[in-house]
């Protein structure tokens, strides 16, 4: 898998995919027989972890999404559709990040025993980033323009996480300034990241 | 515009194969750089990075930053000075907190990781191509920021694990006048810049400050008197290029990186009650703060990495962080 590849499946768990990446990924999974196995290996490990049979590395989300967007594009003509387009083309590529997500989050409830055990392994080649993604997809965006509901992820877990985010990045800001301040070429101007400066 | 960037366009207005012949033309036709170990190091680029760390050490200057990050700017006072080999700097805020950071009596000899990165200058030795490996630079002439000519670098990273940056370096001094922080998709997202600067020594500010903090200067070679969290912790992956900036502890709770121009801290706190696995992110301007809660060989724990690394960055840190034994 080039690296180019593993960036933009990288940057599809982040939905900071663009256009073009999605579809040299969506492109690719279907032939690269590299990056199909390093996703199942990776699937499998997980697997093997649970104890659980239900295989998800089975379960082929490029197809649906191809045929996604290949509808989108089929549905894509007149004036009206012209212009909604990358609007619609937008819902769709986050849709698509959606139910990768769900993938994802299915997964880890699978991994019911310890997912986040330090101790995994993690299979050779693949990014040590799991596809617990509760991120990336908002599921207003995904809803927009698309036809079939996208399932809301967790809200009230969500919610938290973002709450905890913001909490400890104010509690953390000035610490990690101090470090900042003394390892970039700005001098003190990073303690101005920092919300409160405390004595 | 990049060659690579402009294959990728070429791409997708013209199919594959012209692009590819594109790209063929362009290795025949770039200048041979024989005897560079590092293909795509712009010498000039990597002399002004070092003179612009060099400066910021040595040289005295007083005055005015802005600090933009979306609608918000703030705007301080900054002084820095020389004294008998040691350094003396102050930030002061002029908007919103009345509040003062001092760093003094910094020896100019305390070269920080950060710093080190930086000072490769043309000499990079073969096979080690420094700050080049994970950036392109570009030297181009700059406008006038705070009544100084300045010289440009655009700053494009290597890989997905960076930010951008434009650096304008004062032409004369090569004192870095402005900073701006680029995103995927060319957004800036934040942006320091001196609107007035004097050079020589100066007195001290005049501003009503209610706080001062008195910043640590510690030798990175020496173990901070952090906080243990009681168990031996570490990400095990970091994007390449970025070193640990001091001697933390394997238990201490904080840990810091560099690449010379980012840089991220990565803290773990054991928690005393059971949580949901599951993840949060903060952003303001280019500071990302990633929460994740997890089990670390059955202790519950919230991992937080937080820095001006895109998410991704610190979410793939964040889950590689594992107990050492």
């Amino acid at each position: 898998m080039s690296e180019q590849l593993r960036e933009s499946l990288s940057a599809l768990m982040d939905d900071e995919a663009n256009e073009l990446e999605l579809e040299r990924v969506l492109s690719r999974i279907g032939d690269d027989d590299d990056l199909r196995a390093s996703w199942s290996r990776f699937n499998g490990a997980r697997e093997a972890l649970s104890g659980q049979s239900r295989s998800l590395s089975r379960f082929d989300i490029s197809k649906q999404v191809s045929s996604a967007l290949a509808s989108e594009q089929a549905s894509s003509s007149g004036r009206w559709q012209r212009m909604m387009r990358p609007v619609a083309s937008f819902a769709v590529a986050a849709s698509v990040t959606a139910t990768v997500v769900l993938g994802g989050q299915q997964l880890a409830q699978l991994g019911a025993g310890d997912p986040y055990d330090g101790s995994r392994s993690v299979a050779a080649g693949v990014s040590p980033v799991g596809f617990v993604n509760s991120l990336g997809a908002t599921p207003v965006q995904a809803s927009y323009g698309t036809r079939s509901a996208v399932p809301a992820l967790q809200p009230a877990t969500r919610t938290a996480y973002s709450e905890l985010a913001r909490q400890r990045m104010t509690r953390y800001s000035q610490e990690h300034a101090e470090h900042a301040a003394l390892n970039t070429p700005q001098g003190l101007i990073p303690f101005a990241r920092v919300p409160r400066i405390t004595e | 515009m990049t060659v690579t960037s402009t294959v990728r366009r070429m791409r997708l207005i013209l199919g594959p194969t012209a692009a590819l012949l594109f790209a063929a033309v362009q290795a025949l036709a770039a200048p041979s750089t024989s005897g560079v170990a590092c293909p795509g190091a712009e010498p000039e680029a990597l002399d002004w990075l070092d003179r612009m760390s060099r400066s910021s050490h040595e040289v005295d200057y007083r005055g005015v930053v802005t600090f933009q990050r979306g609608d918000d700017m703030q705007v301080m006072q900054i002084a820095h000075s020389v004294t008998g080999g040691s350094t003396s700097e102050q930030m002061t805020r002029l908007t919103g907190q009345g509040a003062q950071v001092e760093r003094a009596d910094h020896p100019l000899e305390c070269l920080h990781p950060g710093h080190k990165l930086l000072q490769v200058g043309s000499g990079l030795h073969e096979g080690d191509c420094g700050i080049a490996e994970h950036y392109r630079f570009a030297v181009s002439d700059g406008e006038r920021v705070a009544g100084r000519e300045a010289v440009r670098i655009q700053v494009e990273p290597r890989d997905m694990y960076r930010y951008g940056y434009i650096l304008e370096l004062d032409r004369e001094t090569a004192l870095l006048l402005k900073t701006s922080t680029i995103g995927r998709g060319a957004k800036v997202l934040e942006r320091f810049q001196f609107a007035d600067l004097a050079y020589g020594q100066n007195e001290q500010s005049s501003a009503a400050v209610a706080t001062v903090h008195h910043a640590a200067h510690p030798n990175p070679a020496e173990q901070p008197a952090g906080q243990s969290v009681g168990m031996d912790w570490n990400p095990h992956w970091l994007p390449s290029g970025f070193m640990i900036t001091d001697a933390a502890g394997h238990t201490d709770r904080r840990r810091t990186y560099t690449d010379g121009l980012a840089v991220f801290s990565v803290f773990l706190e054991p928690l005393r009650g059971d949580i949901r696995p599951g993840e949060g992110v903060a952003r303001q301007g280019s500071t990302t703060s990633y929460t994740r809660g997890m089990r670390l060989a059955g202790q519950p724990v919230l991992v937080t990495v937080i820095g001006e690394v895109p998410v991704n960055t610190a979410r793939m840190v964040a889950d590689s962080v594992t107990q050492t034994r």
